[in-house]
């Protein structure tokens, strides 16, 4: 199956062929390439309802993180034997969020979601921030992943776990 | 069969939800007296002929006028009132983006010309209302003091027409049942799905079955992707779909009115 493309909203223009090209490039840097994953894409009423059913936080945020393994050494690619244990799970992009960050920030929304993804696919491989030490991890992780990103399509991409 | 067997379901649905007491209207046409009309009834026995006598109501259209046909056009009367009380609008919602709508009773088309193309959207809103599925026990107290809303989420065609070339590209257009009626489930749907995409001679009616048709139950999603993107270009993304949801449940309930007035008047004999 691959790479699940879904947008459940109607308040942002998504490129879902660019979104799902750029998800595809990092799911090879990452070394996941075999396994699937769901990319849905909400506005701020949907993943404000998520975020506060399955995190408590009744506002609005721009990645949640769905992952198929839950308790997974962070970076660990999965051992699946099974071929429907190669899924990774699904993130959900609060694209309508990104969106009036990126006006703010006067950044391109697919670049944006892009790394927002990139944080997103982190997180279904284990990677935490909630303790100092997790946070210098995954923004390891992150930098790596989009360093390679912008070596191979010659963009400018910035980690999402900055200080 | 199917469709006009739900159709019939949702009408009488639609129709009991507001005015249940008045289903009990009595239905005084019996098959006797319509075999055996005149003189030859009156040699019935009485207890038949005082309970089930016929209607001695004549307008000379030579038609049938019983008492059920009475209680039936007041009760369609109430029901008219009703639906106009609910009705947003008299006029139709109209759609973002410079769409031209057409209308031929229950098909509308919509029309617009970008740079060289056409694109024509057609749906109709007969059969255009899923069934509404059975809530769970404890959600049933809720849906029975509110009403849920009929919405109409019509397949739709798109057909996409450019200049000099001797074929439109087609698009099957759906709402996936799955999103339409939970509101705030937490279904994972895309708003429409294209459903099959061929190359058609411009204007048919008929589908035709010699032409090859992708079936997207199959396709490399990336494909998908392109053709959601191609039809995003041209206007037909989530927010025109909702726009079309909200155009497709105003017309199908002025067609549902209409079709009310129509049965009253059939009805009276007027």
């Amino acid at each position: 199956m691959g790479v699940i493309v879904r947008n459940l909203q109607n308040v942002v223009p998504v490129r879902r062929a660019r979104l799902r090209r750029d998800v595809e490039i990092l799911r090879h840097i990452f070394g996941v390439q075999k396994f699937d994953m769901g990319i849905i894409c909400v506005d701020n009423r949907k993943i404000q309802r998520i975020n506060h059913t399955y995190r408590r936080r009744n506002q609005p945020t721009d990645v949640l993180s769905f992952p198929f393994y839950e308790d997974l050494r962070p970076g660990k690619v999965p051992c699946a034997l099974q071929r429907d244990e190669y899924n990774l799970g699904d993130i959900f992009l609060g694209v309508e969020y990104v969106m009036q960050q990126c006006k703010e920030t006067k950044q391109d929304l697919h670049q944006t979601l892009t790394v927002v993804t990139a944080h997103g696919i982190c997180h279904l491989l284990g990677y935490r921030h909630e303790t100092e030490e997790e946070w210098n991890e995954m923004q390891q992780k992150e930098s790596y992943i989009l360093s390679e990103f912008n070596r191979l399509t010659g963009s400018h991409l910035e980690p999402l776990t900055k200080r | 069969m199917l469709k006009s067997v739900t159709r019939a379901l949702q009408l009488s649905a639609r129709l009991s939800s507001r005015s249940s007491a008045n289903r009990t209207a009595p239905i005084s046409r019996s098959f006797w007296s319509l075999r055996s009309p005149g003189a030859a009834a009156a040699s019935r026995p009485k207890i038949l002929t005082a309970a089930r006598a016929l209607p001695t109501l004549s307008c000379g259209c030579g038609g049938l006028h019983t008492d059920g046909d009475k209680a039936f056009a007041e009760f369609l009367t109430e029901e008219i009132k009703e639906e106009k009380k609910i009705q947003k609008s008299k006029s139709l919602p109209k759609m973002s983006g410079g769409w031209e709508l057409e209308l031929n009773g229950t098909e509308a088309k919509l029309i617009r010309s970008l740079s060289g193309e056409k694109v024509t959207i057609t749906f109709n809103v007969n059969n255009s209302i899923p069934p509404q599925l059975e809530e769970e026990p404890e959600q049933t107290q809720k849906s029975q003091e509110e009403e849920p809303d009929i919405v109409s989420t019509p397949n739709f065609v798109v057909e996409v027409t450019k200049s000099g070339a001797k074929n439109s590209l087609v698009f099957d257009c759906h709402f996936p049942e799955d999103e339409v009626g939970h509101g705030d489930g937490e279904e994972e749907s895309d708003i429409f799905t294209i459903r099959e995409v061929s190359f058609q001679p411009e204007g048919e009616e008929d589908w035709k079955e010699t032409s090859y048709t992708l079936n997207t139950d199959s396709l490399d999603w990336a494909l998908y992707d392109h053709l959601m993107d191609f039809l995003a270009d041209r206007g037909v993304d989530n927010t025109f779909a909702d726009e079309l949801m909200e155009l497709s449940t105003a017309l199908e309930h002025q067609e549902y009115i209409k079709f009310l007035e129509d049965l009253g008047t059939f009805v009276k004999c007027k």
